[in-house]
């Protein structure tokens, strides 16, 4: 049994009395699902945490023109009961709700996860996949990025001490059908394959996105008619050995769901 | 803005008001512990996975370990001593009994609780719904049928007409 480390703690009410309190000493709290293991563990020492779950704005879930905007706070919970989220974006709902146990889903954020750069992520395959942009917001300004851009590597995101991820985008109407395969003994997935067909100015692209299996997030796009093999795809990757397998028996894994999922993708009728 | 380091909190836990002082790193299972006696939540794994230190808060299921106290003002908290009404087990709690769902019982709190969220949110669940919605609970004795049994019969009887 283990107590966290002591830390003070900052309650704002708004984006902007939180940009105040974040420093190079703080970190922003939202669902803690990953933060206050990682204190508890001593990995992470903030002298302050400021807790962002009470601010509104940032609990925000709307359409605005052609994009679905995700807040900084919204639970894995909260976004795939919404709505907008199930007619607008079902794929990402199956998502979420595959994340960790429902407690996790309940605390846990869509912004936390990324910020956390968890490389075995549901979240971020599939935000991945979708073409999600984000805002980081300091009281330099606002700074808008890819997903690509702000995963930088295992447990690495391109969040400044002073910044917050205060919205999430994701852009609607493109996506044709969409799938989320994933593989999983422990309490992360050993694989996890976001496939889906989107519209490109008319032609049919496919994309299919593995997660897990590597540092970072590994994306391929297909042109129509062109062949998809799991086997070449997975030989390609430089995959981690970890507590869920050996190189081998994860590259064959890989290999496995990314086929599946795209059979599964091919069955869809639409996202 | 300053940061504090103790903080006034106002919850209400099993239907009773409390105000306490806690300090920012005070989880929610130390103080439903060490400050209101409420010692059926347990911990164990401390990294969300084990469930025994679940409770619900608002409605939501939360892990004790990994949440903190002072996020508890204004919230109402439901603790598996809040699960019965007086000397009356709760259907759930009475299932246990009756399908053996509990052997050491370390884990139990964890799973009432848990099955209690369920019972909440998906009033007629599937076997295949209560299974997953209690994956995030570990049992080392039991092999998890019984329990499974035990909220399906829940179930069953909340649904029956009194």
């Amino acid at each position: 049994m283990s107590v966290l480390p002591p830390f003070a703690l900052h309650r704002p009410s708004t984006i902007t009395e939180a940009l105040e309190a974040l420093s190079f000493d703080d970190m922003p709290l939202g669902g803690g699902t990953e933060l206050l293991l990682a204190m508890r563990m001593r990995m992470l020492r903030p002298d302050s945490l400021v807790n962002i779950k009470n601010i509104p704005e940032l609990h925000t879930l709307e359409i605005d023109g052609d994009h679905l905007v995700i807040g900084g706070a919204v639970t894995h919970q909260t976004a795939a009961e919404h709505p907008l989220v199930v007619d607008q974006l079902p794929i990402l709902r199956r998502v979420l709700l595959e994340v960790g146990n429902p407690r996790i889903r309940a605390s846990g954020t869509l912004a936390g996860n990324l910020i956390f750069a968890e490389p075995k992520s549901d979240v971020i395959p599939i935000l991945l996949a979708l073409d999600a942009t984000v805002t980081l917001v300091s009281s330099r300004g606002p700074r808008n990025m890819t997903i690509d851009e702000l995963i930088l590597g295992p447990y690495y995101a391109a969040r400044e001490p002073d910044e917050l991820l205060s919205e999430i985008r994701i852009p609607l109407g493109r996506v044709l059908r969409a799938v989320y395969l994933k593989y999983q003994t422990m309490e992360r997935p050993t694989v996890g394959v976001a496939a889906l067909d989107h519209d490109s100015d008319g032609d049919v692209v496919r994309r299919v996105v593995i997660g897990a299996a590597t540092e970072l997030p590994v994306r391929h796009d297909f042109s129509p008619g062109e062949p998809i093999e799991g086997k070449s795809i997975a030989e390609t990757m430089e995959i981690v050995p970890d507590i869920a397998g050996s190189e081998r028996y994860k590259r064959h894994v890989v290999a496995i769901y990314v086929d599946r999922a795209l059979a599964a993708l091919d069955r869809e009728e639409r996202a | 803005m300053t940061a504090e380091t103790s903080i006034e909190i106002r919850p209400v836990v099993n239907g009773m008001s409390h105000t306490s002082i806690v300090k920012p790193r005070v989880t929610v299972a130390e103080y439903l512990r060490d400050y209101l006696g409420l010692t059926g939540t347990k911990t164990s794994c401390e990294v969300e996975v084990c469930g025994v230190c679940s409770v619900i808060v608002d409605g939501l299921p939360v892990s004790g370990c990994a949440a903190l106290a002072a996020d508890l003002d204004g919230k109402t908290v439901t603790t598996v001593e809040g699960l019965a009404t007086g000397d009356t087990l709760s259907h759930l709690q009475q299932a246990f009994i009756e399908t053996f769902a509990t052997q050491c019982g370390f884990c139990t709190p964890g799973f009432l609780v848990m099955g209690t969220a369920l019972l909440a949110a998906n009033p007629q669940p599937s076997r295949d719904d209560v299974m997953e919605y209690l994956e995030g609970n570990i049992c080392r004795c039991t092999g998890y049928r019984p329990i499974i049994e035990a909220v399906l019969l829940a179930a069953e009887r909340m649904a029956a007409p009194q």
